[in-house]
């Protein structure tokens, strides 16, 4: 029917909208393009790489980057270009999972002490200030050497430092919501606490949990790569952008390209990461979206 | 048939000085159908008496007396009984249109919500009727559509979406908490008209609260004026106009500008009540307007006057009541 027009479809411009603004800020197209660039490579990482990612070959160790090899390879002979690669697809890995804990848990448990107030927000905040009363990583090594070093463990260690951070900022920016009208309207409309949670409290902090959820992914980066520094995270002789630097580090003037390439990797991925999340702050901001 | 029925209603706050009452003794009916106007001014305990009814004072408030729905005790009732009466047969219209909406939900999904929820309706039915009852508050597709958000309409058509909400699950009982005073004047008019409109048309019975006599006036057909918690007089809504009896129901009428000037000489100054609302903390023993009053006496201040019958469906809480009509 001409001029029919159905519920949702509206949406459309909205979309479109944040495209048109996204675009125009440098901030986002490069934390985008960054970004887009890290997942691709991660996947193609995953059917290809120039060479294989373990497999040593000694007679051509330690080469400055050439025509074969383009970022040169280490002291075993093996590819850096496919090792950081494949580096890609394990920090993309611990650190989804690492702020997929973080969030799962510490989102709920914010929207809890929101919603129910009195002792069990008194539980969940004091237990929050213990996890944050530790500096992230100090926590994250602590957490690794009780458990042994591995992947797996540092997930877990990364992903409970990440759970205050969530759990906090759900729990403000929820206690505010609760004191509006339409919740108190949701209130007369019949529903319980937990429906309005999901119906009226998580929609509306949806843009501010999308945003810490992309800077939480960038430190989650940083910290992976710091914990397999030491030794404490992903194994040998998985790759890892973080055990790649351990590893240049006693190589420092023979070869420097091996510290420099993982370290620009780790660099440009966080700034891409930041630059993104601050750029989607702005553009999922209501009070702009409101300006429409 | 009495719909709502609430007797001797006491609500205290809990506060760092000591328990506040907020509410004293308040009792009224509401037939099924019927209209009660409920006037007084800020402060004097009108939105504490719909948030009883609905059963969301807030955690600190004690509540004591009988709030008597459908033959069920409110006051008595757990959460999750209560929470299947309210949008059900128990709806609320807000009187900031502005917020009572979430922002990041559509108009369309807020109707239908409450539709799925009590009624259990499927989403592809529950938007249908969400459409029908958006025609039938003012808001017709396709210039309103279903998936607008609650920032692209304005502030009447908002109360607009409100009042479609309030009404979706057919309730029996609509409280409207000073509904338009956060509205233009010509929104007011209409939103009144409205409210007044799918009333009568549903049948349900309307609870409206305000500070504005005028409201009351062209709205209800009885009345109760409060004041510091209390009922000060009570009765239909013209019987009470034509002979206001309590002192502080006259000033409040005194005071009254606007939609009255019709039934008032022109070039009359507008009078205000002198004083002060007494602080809940610190209530006189006696008459609680005592203090404010041009008619008081000694024996006003020693104890609460009681509740007298000056004609039948007429009653007032005052030892010198005005007897003679309201001067016009």
């Amino acid at each position: 029917m001409p001029g029919d027009i159905g519920p949702g479809e509206a949406l459309a411009p909205a979309w479109r909208e944040y495209w048109m603004r996204g675009r125009s800020s440098a901030g986002v197209v490069i934390g985008l393009a960054v970004t887009t660039l890290l997942v691709a490579v991660a996947l193609v990482s995953l059917v290809w790489t120039p060479y294989q990612v373990d497999v040593m070959d000694i007679p051509v160790k330690l080469q400055a980057p050439s025509a074969a090899h383009w970022l040169g390879t280490d002291q075993f002979g093996r590819d850096v270009l496919s090792r950081l690669m494949a580096g890609a697809v394990n920090s993309i890995a611990v650190s989804l999972v690492a702020v997929g804990i973080g969030a799962g848990l510490g989102v709920p448990l914010g929207a809890l002490a929101a919603a129910r107030r009195g002792i069990i927000e008194e539980v969940v905040m004091r237990f929050n200030d213990f996890t944050f009363a530790f500096p992230a990583l100090l926590s994250a090594v602590m957490i690794t050497a009780i458990l042994g070093p591995g992947a797996v463990n540092s997930i877990i260690a990364i992903g409970i430092f990440n759970i205050p951070v969530f759990a906090r900022l759900t729990r403000g920016a929820s206690l505010s919501l609760w004191q509006r009208d339409f919740v108190l309207a949701a209130r007369v409309a019949g529903k319980g606490r937990t429906r309005i949670t999901a119906e009226h409290i998580l929609p509306n902090i949806a843009s501010l949990l999308i945003v810490q959820m992309t800077i939480q992914f960038a430190l989650a980066i940083l910290a992976e790569a710091g914990l397999s520094y030491l030794g404490l995270g992903t194994q040998p002789p998985a790759p890892s952008w973080g055990k790649m630097l351990n590893e240049a580090q006693t190589l420092m003037y023979m070869a420097p390209q091996l510290a420099i390439f993982p370290g620009l990797a780790i660099m440009g991925t966080v700034l891409g990461l930041n630059l993104l999340g601050d750029g989607l702050r702005d553009l999922l901001d209501p009070r702009l979206r409101r300006l429409r | 048939m009495t719909l709502l029925s609430v007797r001797d209603l006491s609500v205290t706050l809990e506060t760092p000085e000591g328990p506040a009452p907020i509410l004293e003794d308040v009792g009224f009916d509401l037939a099924a159908g019927g209209s009660l106007g409920l006037v007084g001014e800020s402060g004097c305990g009108k939105s504490m008496t719909a948030l009883a009814v609905m059963g969301l004072l807030p955690e600190r408030a004690v509540a004591t007396g009988e709030i008597v729905f459908e033959g069920r005790n409110l006051l008595a009732l757990p959460e999750g009984a209560l929470c299947k009466l309210r949008g059900r047969r128990l709806a609320m219209v807000f009187q900031e249109p502005m917020t009572a909406l979430n922002p990041v939900k559509t108009i369309g999904a807020q109707v239908a919500e409450g539709l799925r929820w009590h009624l259990g309706l499927g989403r592809g039915e529950a938007e249908a009727r969400a459409v029908r009852l958006l025609d039938r508050v003012g808001l017709p597709r396709p210039r309103f559509a279903p998936g607008l958000y609650p920032h692209q309409l304005s502030g009447g058509q908002r109360q607009r979406v409100v009042i479609a909400m309030a009404l979706a699950c057919d309730p029996a009982l609509l409280i409207a908490d000073e509904p338009t005073t956060a509205l233009d004047v010509t929104s007011q008019a209409a939103i009144l008209d409205l409210l007044a409109e799918v009333a009568a048309e549903a049948g349900l019975a309307l609870l409206l609260i305000t500070h504005d006599l005028a409201v009351v006036w062209q709205n209800t057909r009885s009345m109760i004026v409060m004041y510091a918690g209390r009922v000060v007089e009570r009765g239909g809504t013209h019987e009470v106009f034509a002979r206001m009896a309590h002192p502080y129901s006259r000033g409040l009428f005194a005071a009254s500008p606007g939609a009255l000037d019709a039934v008032l000489p022109p070039g009359r100054r507008l009078a205000a009540i002198p004083g002060l609302v007494p602080d809940p903390l610190h209530r006189p023993a006696g008459c609680v307007f005592a203090g404010r009053c041009p008619r008081a006496a000694a024996d006003c201040l020693p104890a609460q006057p009681a509740e007298r019958r000056l004609a039948p469906g007429h009653a007032v809480a005052c030892l010198h009541p005005h007897l003679e009509a309201t001067p016009a």
